[in-house]
C-alpha cells in the first residue's frame, strides 16, 4: 500500500549564472515534493544552505 | 495616512519558526499588517502574520493566504478570488483528549454565536498525527507528523461534505518545562511550534487547493510573571483556534492561474497586480521573496532582527532598505502614489553623475 511520509533536508547548493529559484527547485526535487523551504545561511560567496521538509510517496503497510 | 491612489497590492512575508524580533511571537505582526493595508489599500499576507491565539484583526484590505499558497501565488500559479464567507470545516487530530477537544469546539461554537462565523462540519483523523518537533541546523523550527495520509484523508472528508477553507487542530507535544519555551514566553528564543504547523498546512492547502490553517493543541501553561507582551496572545485561553476561525472566514478562494478565466466574472488578484513585497533583511531566501524578485517587483528589506542572515547582499538581490515597518509603509505609499522612492533620499545625485 502507498505510504506518505514527511522527510527533513539540508542542502548544500553551489549557486549557478541564472534564476536562482529554478535552481533550488530542481535541487529539492531530487529528494521528494518540498512542502516547505528556506535558504537558511550563505557561508560563502554563492554558497547556499537550504533547509527543507519534502514529501514523499513510499510502499509500507498502514 | 490616506490615498486616493488605487490600490496598491502588496505582499507581507514574516517567516515562522526564525525568532523575528516583528512577527516572531504570538501574532505581533499584526499591528504592522494593519498599518500595511491602510498603505497599500491591499494587503496579502500569511497566518504566521495575523494570528495571535486568542487575539485577531479582520481588516477587508487584508488577504489571508497560508504560505505556500502564498508561495504559489507569487510563483504565477494561483490567482485570489475574496469571498463574502467561507464555510470553515474543522479538522480534529483523534491525538486530542476528549477534555481539550471540547473547549475547541466551544471556541468555535463561540464564533459561531458571537461573531456570526459559517463553521463546520468536524471531522476526526482515523489515527493519531502524531507531531514532532525539531530544529534544522540554522536553529529554525521545523517539524513532522508521523501520520499524513490521516491528514489528508480527514481533509478530504472536509472538503467532500462542503468544507470550503479548512482549520486543522493538531495535538503538539507538551514540554511545559522545556528552556526553549520559556525563552519564548520571555521573548528571545524561536516559536518551536511553529515549523510543524507551517507543514501540516502547506501539506493540507496543497492537496486540497482550499485555504488551511493550523491551531496547535497544548495543555494550558502556568502563570509565567515575566511574560513577554508579544507572546501574551497565546496565554488568554485554553486554545489558539479564534484567529485562525476568523482568517479563514474571509480568506480568498484559491484558483490555478490556467482555469482563473473562467471564473465567472469574480474580480481576483494575480502577482501580476502586486507592486510590492516586504520582507525580513535577513530572511530573503524564500520562495515567495525569490519569485517576486524575479518578476522585478520592489523588494523593501525591513530591518527585524532574527537568527538568520540571507541578506540582499548575499543573494545578490536590489532592495529598498527600511529600518522599520514604519519606514516600509512609507515606502509602500510612495509606490502606490508613484513618487520615486529614490527622490526621498538625500543626497541625490544629478543625473549626468549617473552616465
Amino acid at each position: 500500500m502507498s505510504s506518505l511520509a514527511l522527510s527533513p533536508v539540508l542542502l548544500q547548493l553551489q549557486r549557478q549564472p541564472g534564476p536562482l529559484l529554478p535552481q533550488i527547485q530542481a535541487a529539492l526535487a531530487a529528494h521528494g515534493q518540498p512542502l516547505r523551504w528556506a535558504i537558511t545561511a550563505v557561508p560563502e560567496p554563492g554558497a547556499l544552505q537550504i533547509e527543507a521538509v519534502v514529501l514523499t510517496h513510499g510502499t509500507a503497510a498502514l | 495616512m490616506t490615498s486616493s491612489a488605487a490600490p496598491l497590492p502588496t505582499l507581507l512575508v514574516i517567516p515562522t519558526g526564525i525568532g523575528c524580533a516583528v512577527g516572531g511571537y504570538a501574532g505581533d505582526a499584526l499591528p504592522a499588517a494593519r498599518l500595511l493595508a491602510a498603505a497599500s489599500g491591499c494587503l496579502i499576507t500569511h497566518p504566521n502574520v495575523m494570528n495571535g491565539a486568542a487575539l485577531y484583526w479582520s481588516d477587508q484590505r487584508i488577504h489571508y493566504v497560508e504560505g505556500s499558497s502564498l508561495d504559489r501565488f507569487a510563483a504565477g500559479e494561483l490567482v485570489l478570488r475574496p469571498v463574502r464567507r467561507q464555510r470553515v470545516g474543522l479538522l480534529f487530530d483523534a491525538g486530542i483528549e476528549p477534555e481539550l477537544r471540547q473547549r475547541h469546539l466551544q471556541v468555535a461554537d463561540g464564533c459561531r454565536a458571537t461573531l456570526g462565523l459559517d463553521i463546520g462540519p468536524v471531522v476526526t483523523t482515523d489515527a493519531p498525527l502524531d507531531v514532532t518537533l525539531s530544529l534544522g541546523a540554522s536553529g529554525a523550527s521545523w517539524g513532522r507528523l508521523g501520520r499524513p495520509d490521516a491528514l489528508l484523508r480527514a481533509g478530504e472528508q472536509l472538503k467532500d461534505a462542503g468544507a470550503t477553507a479548512i482549520a486543522v487542530v493538531a495535538r503538539f507535544p507538551d514540554d511545559p518545562d522545556s528552556e526553549a519555551l520559556a525563552a519564548y514566553r520571555q521573548g528571545s528564543g524561536v516559536d518551536a511550534l511553529a515549523g510543524a504547523e507551517a507543514v501540516i498546512s502547506h501539506l493540507l492547502s496543497r492537496h486540497l487547493g482550499l485555504p488551511c490553517a493550523h491551531a496547535p493543541a497544548l495543555s494550558p501553561l502556568p502563570l509565567d510573571p515575566d511574560l513577554d507582551p508579544r507572546a501574551a496572545g497565546e496565554e488568554l485561553g485554553f486554545t489558539f483556534l479564534p484567529c485562525v476561525l476568523v482568517g479563514l472566514s474571509r480568506a480568498p478562494d484559491l484558483l490555478p492561474a490556467a482555469v482563473a478565466g473562467d471564473a465567472a466574472g469574480a474580480p481576483t488578484l494575480t502577482i501580476d497586480a502586486v507592486g510590492a513585497v516586504i520582507a525580513p533583511a535577513g530572511a530573503l531566501g524564500g520562495a515567495a521573496v525569490l519569485a517576486c524578485a524575479d518578476r522585478g517587483i520592489p523588494l523593501i528589506a525591513v530591518d527585524n532582527p532574527c537568527l538568520l542572515d540571507v541578506s540582499a547582499e548575499a543573494l545578490g538581490l536590489p532592495v529598498l532598505p527600511a529600518a522599520s515597518y514604519a519606514e516600509a509603509a512609507g515606502l509602500v505609499l510612495a509606490l502606490r502614489e508613484g513618487v520615486s522612492p529614490a527622490a526621498l533620499q538625500r543626497p541625490l545625485p544629478s543625473l549626468s553623475q549617473q552616465l
